[in-house]
């Protein structure tokens, strides 16, 4: 039996539905990250966990234990918040101590531990500042500290790491994901953050209009999305309207390109209107590419944005973007020009919302 | 640009001399008792009146009381107000805002009226009783400082986060409140605190209706019957309130070092 269930949750302040039948099953020392846009329902489901917010319905259980009934304070959770909610009247050790001290642990007991979790983050030296007199990184790192010393069973992370600067989150995010394979913990990531979602999670959730649009590992996310929403907020992605040509065959056409899909396109009828999605990275220009498909357009625009050059081609009313890696021979396309992009046709998704 | 600074000089040096020249005026009056020189005969007077010490100690403690009792009601009020009961925040403000528009007289009569010793609470029954009714109209005078000051060093820290915070690591509404809140709102405690110290001090009507023995009701009878006191009295007052002011000011500069946040 998985280790935290959600089993068809749903949650309505007033007449609006945030959350709904949301499942969910996450196994022991799993990092399963809940990505989507604001308002989607992800940081709900989290404070649900949490025990802030009651399910409207629906069951929430932990290790086979129902955690409906049970307050905040009798969870066992860790979270750490955006807001990092240091105690600004404590200094570091306080801090940390604080959920020792509440379940009545000795002194000498609350010592080490506090002690064995400054180390852990490698602020041991630091244990007599007050959240004032450190940095944003440095308070979410005590946070974190805070949350894991009375050793609870499940972590969770609300958008830990958005209040801080670009370089500070990505050295962050992977020591929590290091912390949390050193001690493993299960551990629930709200983010909005897709490179962060994608980077440090066993699975990702997306999440849209409350509910779990697609639960799959990082690259089934990204490379094999299984929803429009999932393949439009997740990474950059064209969209290709796409004519069927022979259902039987798999063959539709892009403007005068044929491709022959390797996904069967199902019930569809010769002529019938098809939404196929190709990633901008899965293309190349090159004659000798690998690549079993082409699509042959004209250069509308090519513009040089540092290690890619990135590329717009315009095939049968669409625009097509694809990027390739810059080196310091390569040449920008120009505008007007035609050219050919090749790739495999197992790139091509198809978009089924 | 000159002509705007010296009339901003002008009405400061107007308000200034309006404030200071009575204030000065008082004290040097508070100084003649010794026909002839300058003394301090009228201070004197006044600290070794023992009216004076029951008074000003009775006041004092009355100050203290009503500080605990006011806080106890307030920052709890304040706290669940801001957590929970937002929507509640205009009645609140109305209520505590009463006390500016009623006058002490009409609440003191209310009193007498609601608790007198015929009546189903007889607080003015007893001294016990009328020190308590005393204590709580004290509070209801001092409301509008003290709820303002409270709600103000709340709105300085993330109350939710903070509360949530303590109890997802396990802790109880008492250690919540006293650990993790209290401490933080210590600055509008304090100055709360400050201010009612000052409005009980100097508190007359109440304390004059109610018969009870404050430092309010002994200044007017000074007032009434000697001449130099009464200014002496009057510049002590005036200097309980600044040290109440000045330790405003100090406490909301500590409070400066409040934590970084996102």
């Amino acid at each position: 039996m998985s280790f935290l269930v959600l089993d068809s949750i749903k949650k309505s302040f007033g007449q609006t539905q945030v959350v709904k039948d949301f499942n969910m099953s996450i196994e022991k020392g799993e990092f399963v990250s809940f990505l989507g846009p604001s308002g989607c329902g992800k940081t709900t489901v989290l404070r649900m966990i949490a025990g802030f917010e009651s399910p409207s319905d629906g069951a929430i259980s932990i290790n086979g234990k129902n955690q409906n009934t049970l307050k905040t304070n009798q969870r066992n959770i860790g979270m750490v918040f955006q807001a990092y909610a240091l105690f600004p009247n404590m200094n570091v050790f306080d801090n940390v101590a604080f959920g020792l001290k509440v379940a009545g642990k000795s002194k000498t007991e609350i010592e080490t531990r506090v002690k064995e979790m400054l180390k852990l983050i490698s602020l041991d030296h630091l244990a007599d500042r007050y959240p004032y007199q450190m940095s944003g990184g440095q308070q979410q790192r005590v946070a974190l500290a805070r949350a894991l010393a009375p050793k609870p069973q499940v972590l969770l992370l609300d958008e830990p790491l958005s209040a801080l600067d670009a370089k500070i989150r990505v050295s962050l995010r992977e020591e929590i994901r290091e912390i949390q394979r050193q001690l493993g913990i299960t551990t629930v990531f709200v983010t909005h953050d897709q490179e962060e979602a994608l980077s440090i999670s066993d699975r990702v959730v997306v999440m849209n209009a409350g509910r779990a649009d697609q639960i799959g590992t990082p690259s089934e996310i990204y490379n094999r999305p299984t929803t429009r929403f999932v393949a439009s907020f997740v990474g950059t992605l064209n969209i290709i309207e796409a004519t069927v040509i022979d259902p039987a065959a798999n063959t539709v056409k892009v403007g005068e390109n044929t491709i022959r899909l390797r996904e069967s396109i199902g019930a569809l009828k010769g002529g019938d209107k098809l939404s196929i999605a190709l990633r901008p990275e899965a293309g190349s220009l090159l004659e000798n590419a690998k690549g079993d498909t082409s699509l042959t357009g004209q250069v509308i625009s090519s513009h040089f944005l540092g290690s890619v050059i990135r590329t717009k081609l315009e095939v049968g009313g669409n625009q097509i973007s694809f990027d390739m890696f810059n080196s310091p021979d390569a040449v920008l396309p120009q505008s007007g020009e035609t050219l050919t992009l090749r790739f495999n046709a197992h790139d091509f998704l198809i978009i089924r919302d | 640009m000159k002509a705007h600074k010296i009339f901003a000089w002008l009405a400061i040096a107007i308000g200034a001399i309006y404030f200071f020249v009575p204030l000065i005026g008082t004290f040097e009056f508070s100084l003649r008792m010794r026909r002839g020189v300058y003394s301090f005969d009228a201070y004197q007077s006044v600290f070794t009146d023992a009216q004076f010490r029951a008074t000003f100690g009775f006041s004092m403690l009355m100050a203290m009381v009503t500080i605990v009792v006011g806080m106890l009601l307030i920052v709890p009020t304040a706290y669940w107000v801001r957590l929970r009961l937002p929507q509640m925040r205009p009645v609140v403000e109305f209520i505590t805002l009463l006390p500016l528009v009623i006058p002490a007289i009409v609440i003191v009569f209310g009193y007498l009226r609601l608790y007198n010793s015929s009546s189903w609470i007889p607080f003015t029954g007893s001294t016990q009783g009328t020190n308590i009714l005393l204590t709580f109209s004290y509070v209801t005078l001092a409301l509008p400082y003290m709820y303002r000051s409270v709600d103000t060093a709340m709105r300085t820290i993330d109350v939710r986060t903070l509360t949530e915070a303590a109890e997802i690591l396990g802790a109880k509404w008492p250690t919540i409140m006293f650990r993790c809140i209290f401490p933080n709102v210590m600055s509008g405690v304090l100055s709360g605190a400050f201010i009612t110290f000052a409005i009980v001090m100097g508190e007359f009507t109440m304390a004059a209706l109610l018969n009870r023995p404050a430092f309010g009701p002994y200044l007017q009878l000074v007032g009434a019957n000697k001449a130099y006191e009464p200014s002496a009295l009057a510049v002590i007052a005036f200097a309980i309130t600044w040290l109440s002011m000045g330790l405003i000011q100090l406490v909301s500069r500590f409070s400066k070092l409040t934590p970084s946040r996102p």
